[in-house]
């Protein structure tokens, strides 16, 4: 093999795989620590699945994630993102005031939005008495979520066959939840395996609330809201989100800005980034990463290879499995992924008008609130009980954003751009494969559940385009088309990401480490993992490579 | 009335746990009167001969769990209690052929072999890792839940010696434990087995008692289960009770009576008394009022706390989460009593088989779809079924030549849409004779007599809120120091000398008995130490 002209044999201290965010953020890291970075990326453009293409002329469309929960405010205050200026990066990140829209099949709409006491006020038409629980609902879930941002905030302990050093490690994770509170921290571990029904049944007697918030602890994983972790999967979301609502945050320009700003620190920083190259494979040399080989045969050395791909595509995909254990094979094979997430892209003529809930919604609508299609738990686990038996759900779980309303730059003037997330369509489907036919009839199924709460769709669509989670998987490299690299259930989170033993970044491989969603602690364009993996990386160069 | 104060210690319940509870502390000298409100002692326990001549072990049908150490220390087989071996698990399957499990080890491998020589090899070293863990896991089965909120010396040693002891796991078996506790017995399964049958049968255990599917998380735990079962020191292994489930009770009652307890039936009582803070005693239904410093609690924590007691006594952070307790019921029971032994058209004739158990679990969907079923407010059109005959294990159960049939059928939702009425408790049982007769088809000609048990039935006639075999569903948050409430997961009550000792505290359900034990130890250490200082969200 040669070297690729113009790189030194050893002219990298890190090479990095995939230039979605966490590679991005982890390469901005060891960057600004004095490390020679190359980020090297199969695509035209960074950001991954934070990507927005112009499908129709004049229509710029998220067609990956089409809103931000957030970033790790430390992250972003670390990298400079929403600075502007020369030096900045100069991320512009929309907040819309609402949140949420849910139109409920007998005409009433609940608008939830962060502000607890106008929450309470729209709530009171369905229940007086979870109007009245709401601000304590939304205080005791708030001290969850800040007793789960402890353990977002580092890697988790090692537990079995714990040194020394890893006792030190977990007494100071325990000191640190400690201040969080006891009782606080005794609370979450009782959440954590709940079902988000159950979680909700605690507190609420309306369905429409219960639905629209339920709605959030099924994101991404093939499981129904009666499934336990889905009270977890809740908590999760709302790490950072600034309350017990998530707020549908885009960035100007669309979400495809936020890889354009992530490159922009990484590369002040001193890291190259190089865009339309496929890493093929990890060179390894005595159980050691020695760097990677591109697409066309180019070598790229480094003594750390920084893989943002998912676990499996870095170790069963760029790896030669005679480098791993067979345990160690046997557990990556293992992982679950099942995508369950479809898109679908709808350019309108003219705003989206609601049936139901007056001016109030219709406002809330057009100043970025999300239309959440999911009026009761029943209905979530109705839809999953199609996925259960591989096939869509015929009434789907959707989450559509109308981008244009925060950012109209988005489409031609007058025009509109609705982005829709559907749930469930799995990605292995009981009979047959996701053929251009069953393509349609998901994009049929979405549509036709919109326009029930939505006269006006069906004559305002210009153009439609549907991503099925094949086309996701295939699109932005996730597996299965799993949003997250890896169901977040239970098992698959923690000490268990992405397997049991191996949640710490490093892998079997010296100098090979995992920094994409795929690793604690998870998705959700959140950033943690890459920054996370970093500091290991970097903690680990201070002491002597093992 | 008059007020008698002739006991050191009352118990409420003459369930397995209550009267196990009593042994104990009588056989430590301590005056004790069990209160039992049916006709019989036992609980969910009971053989009944509800049709002359055939005995029902009405609901609980099978042992495995209970405590070796309980069967030791109370002597119960001088008391009656004799365990008799289950030899075989056979999964009847709709195209006519069966998948069994046996006693003999070969000849599980060379029925296993015929669906899968893969799971045929997998089927070995998944028992030794399942064995393996189960001892790894047992020493939480006879240990009192530390205190999380504000642990005391005693809590301390306790969390430090199971930090000790999770240490000594291997990485193996303490990855294994991690994805156990956390994943649906499907996908556990599927990392081991392909055969569908298997898997679906052996996740079947995952799911009883539980209102889960086998593939919501959750349900992996309970696979150790099978492998925890333990009769005369010889694990795995599930058994039966000569003379029904009711003599596991009876056998306890004996030993019991033997330290002195006195056992009352038909008396139900209505209220714990108590003054400043202590519990005196209890008041029955009849207005007739026992005294004693001691009572102790073997029914469920909802109406223990919130039946017993006046919430007004407790304090609020505790009334919240014994209200918030999920106890749902997902079961029920149908018994039959046969003019001749039931033909599976897998296994046609007589054979060892009729003496083990069979489980209608042909496939992981047909569970799934059971689950569903239920999930929105029914009961399964298509059940889950466990099936043994115990007349055939246990020839004095039936007339001869006659038999008896004990089916546990799972789901069927407590709150059906509409509420349980005669029509659908028919219409379960009919559900269930219609399923079992494709298996079985000389079923429906030999049915002299059906009793058929919904979990309202359950709830009504013995006692177990909302049908809830376990007395609280078994999910990570209502185990261990949160069962039922944390800070109040050692046997304690906020009310001084009131403790309570009943499937709805740690250990849990099953038959294991571990409860009333434990509980009897710490209430003996009680009376021998001054009671500890105030305790958090203690209002005196």
């Amino acid at each position: 093999m040669r070297a690729a002209a113009g790189t030194p044999a050893n002219a990298y201290d890190a090479v990095v795989i995939g230039a979605g965010h966490n590679g991005l953020i982890a390469a901005a890291y060891l960057a600004r620590a004095g490390l020679r970075v190359v980020v090297v990326e199969r695509g035209e453009a960074p950001g991954g699945c934070a990507a927005t293409e112009e499908l129709w002329p004049g229509y710029r469309v998220d067609t990956g994630a089409h809103s931000l929960t957030g970033i790790d405010p430390s992250v972003m205050n670390d990298l400079g993102l929403v600075e502007a200026g020369p030096g900045g990066a100069g991320l512009e990140i929309l907040s819309p005031a609402p949140c949420v829209v849910s139109p409920q099949p007998d005409g009433g709409t609940l608008i939830l939005g962060t502000d607890p006491t106008r929450a309470a006020d729209r709530i009171r038409p369905f229940s007086a008495r979870d109007a009245a629980r709401w601000p304590d609902f939304v205080a005791a879930m708030s001290r969850a979520i800040r007793a789960l941002g402890v353990l977002y905030r580092t890697r988790p302990p090692r537990l079995a066959g714990a040194s020394r050093g890893d006792l030190w490690e977990l007494l100071r994770l325990g000191v640190r939840m400690g201040r969080v509170g006891r009782r606080e921290a005794l609370e979450l571990l009782r959440l954590i395996p709940m079902t988000i029904e159950e979680l909700l049944y605690e507190w609420f007697e309306s369905e429409a609330l219960k639905g629209a918030l339920a709605a959030d602890g099924v994101r991404g994983i093939c499981q129904g809201p009666l499934a336990s972790g889905t009270g977890y999967m809740f908590l999760h979301h709302m790490v950072g989100a600034g309350g017990v609502v998530r707020r549908r945050r885009q960035v100007r320009g669309g979400m495809g800005g936020l890889g354009g700003a992530l490159q922009r620190v990484a590369v002040a920083a001193g890291a190259e980034v190089r865009l339309g190259h496929e890493v093929a494979s990890i060179r390894v040399e005595d159980g050691r990463a020695t760097g990677v080989v591109l697409a066309g045969g180019d070598e790229v050395a480094a003594p750390r290879v920084v893989s943002s791909a998912d676990p499996g595509r870095t170790l069963l995909g760029l790896v030669d499995p005679g480098e791993l254990a067979p345990e160690f094979v046997r557990a990556l094979e293992n992982i679950k992924y099942r995508g369950v997430v479809a898109k679908v892209h709808l350019a309108l003529g003219e705003p989206p008008r609601l049936r139901s809930g007056g001016d109030a919604a219709q406002a809330a609508v057009l100043a970025g609130a999300a239309i959440t299609i999911a009026p009761s738990i029943h209905y979530i686990e109705r839809a999953y009980d199609d996925a259960k038996y591989g096939r869509p759900s015929a009434r789907p779980v959707l989450d559509a954003v109308l981008t244009t309303a925060l950012d109209p730059s988005l489409a031609p003037e007058g025009r509109h751009v609705l982005s829709v997330a559907a749930q469930y369509a799995p990605f292995q489907l009981a009979d047959g494969s996701w053929a251009d036919a069953r393509r349609e009839a998901l994009g049929d199924a979405v549509v036709g559940a919109l326009a029930e709460h939505i006269p006006n769709l069906e004559e305002a669509i210009l153009h439609r385009h549907v991503l099925t989670p094949a086309d996701l998987a295939d699109r932005f490299a996730l597996p299965e088309g799993n949003i997250h690299h890896g169901e977040m259930t239970l098992d698959q989170v923690f000490f268990g990401r992405p397997v049991a033993g191996w949640a710490r970044f490093r892998t079997p491989i010296a100098g090979l480490y995992l920094c994409g969603a795929g690793t604690h602690p998870g998705g959700g364009l959140n950033g943690r993992p890459g920054a996370l993996a970093a500091a290991r990386i970097l903690g680990d160069g201070k002491r002597r490579q093992d | 009335m008059s007020a008698t104060n002739a006991y050191d210690a009352i118990i409420v319940g003459g369930g397995h746990n209550g009267l196990i509870n009593a042994a104990y502390l009588a056989r430590a000298g301590l005056r004790t009167v069990v209160l039992e409100r049916r006709h019989l002692v036992g609980g969910a326990a009971v053989t009944e001969e509800i049709f002359p001549g055939f005995k029902y072990s009405v609901a609980s049908y099978v042992v495995s769990l209970l405590r070796p150490e309980i069967i030791r220390d109370l002597q119960l087989a001088r008391h009656g209690l004799e365990i008799l071996p289950l030899e075989s698990t056979v999964t009847p399957l709709p195209n006519g052929d069966y998948l069994g499990r046996w006693a003999d080890h070969d000849q599980t491998r060379r029925d296993l072999y015929r669906h899968s020589p893969k799971d045929a090899e997998a089927y070995d070293d998944f028992a030794t890792l399942m064995y393996r863990l189960a001892w790894a896991v047992k020493p939480l089965l006879g240990i009192v839940p530390p205190d999380p909120l504000s642990p005391g010396l005693r809590d301390l040693k306790t969390l430090l010696m199971l930090g000790r002891h999770a240490r000594g796991l291997d990485e193996q078996q303490f990855h294994a434990l991690f994805k156990l506790g956390t994943m649906s017995a499907a996908d556990y399964l599927d990392e081991w087995f392909e055969s569908d049958p298997l898997k679906a049968t052996m996740s079947a255990s995952g799911i009883i008692g539980t209102f889960l599917g086998p593939r919501s998380p959750g349900t992996a735990y309970v696979l150790l289960h099978h492998y925890m079962g333990e009769i005369d020191g010889v694990f795995r292994a599930w058994g039966f009770a000569r003379g029904g489930n009711g003599m596991v009770s009876e056998s306890i009652a004996s030993s019991a009576r033997s330290h002195g307890a006195e056992i009352r039936t038909g008396a139900t009582v209505e209220r714990v008394l108590t003054a400043n803070g202590r519990a005196t005693g209890v008041v029955l239904e009849d207005g007739e009022e026992l005294r004693a410093k001691t009572v102790v609690s073997g029914i469920d924590p909802k109406r223990t706390f919130l039946g017993l007691l006046d919430p007004e006594e407790l304090p609020d952070d505790l009334v919240e989460a014994i209200r918030r307790f999920r106890i749902r019921g997902s079961s029920g029971k149908v018994n039959l009593s046969l003019s001749a032994a039931p033909e599976f058209s897998c296994l046609p004739g007589g054979g060892p088989h009729l003496r083990g158990a069979f489980s209608i679990s042909p496939s992981m969907d047909y569970l799934e779809r059971a689950y569903d079923d239920a999930k929105y407010g029914g009961f399964s059109r298509r059940p889950y079924m466990d099936i043994v005959i115990p007349s055939m294990i246990d020839p004095g159960m039936a007339p001869p030549g006659r038999h008896v049939m004990s089916i546990f059928v799972q789901y069927a939702a407590f709150d059906i849409e509409g509420g349980w009425d005669d029509a659908k408790r028919e219409a379960f049982g009919d559900a269930v004779v219609d399923t079992l007769s494709e298996y079985v088809p000389n079923l429906k000609d030999s049915i002299l007599h059906r009793q058929v048990l919904t979990p309202l039935d359950m709830q009504e006639e013995l006692g177990l809120t909302e049908g809830n075999i376990f007395h609280g569903e078994l999910t990570p948050q209502q185990l261990f120091f949160f069962r039922p409430s944390p800070a109040w997961a050692d046997y304690r009550t906020p009310v001084r000398g009131f403790y309570q000792c009943g499937s709805g505290t740690h250990p849990g359900g099953g038959v294991c008995g571990a409860s009333g034990r434990l509980a009897a130890l710490e209430i003996l250490r009680d009376l021998r130490r001054r009671p500890r200082g105030p305790r958090p969200g203690h209002q005196p």
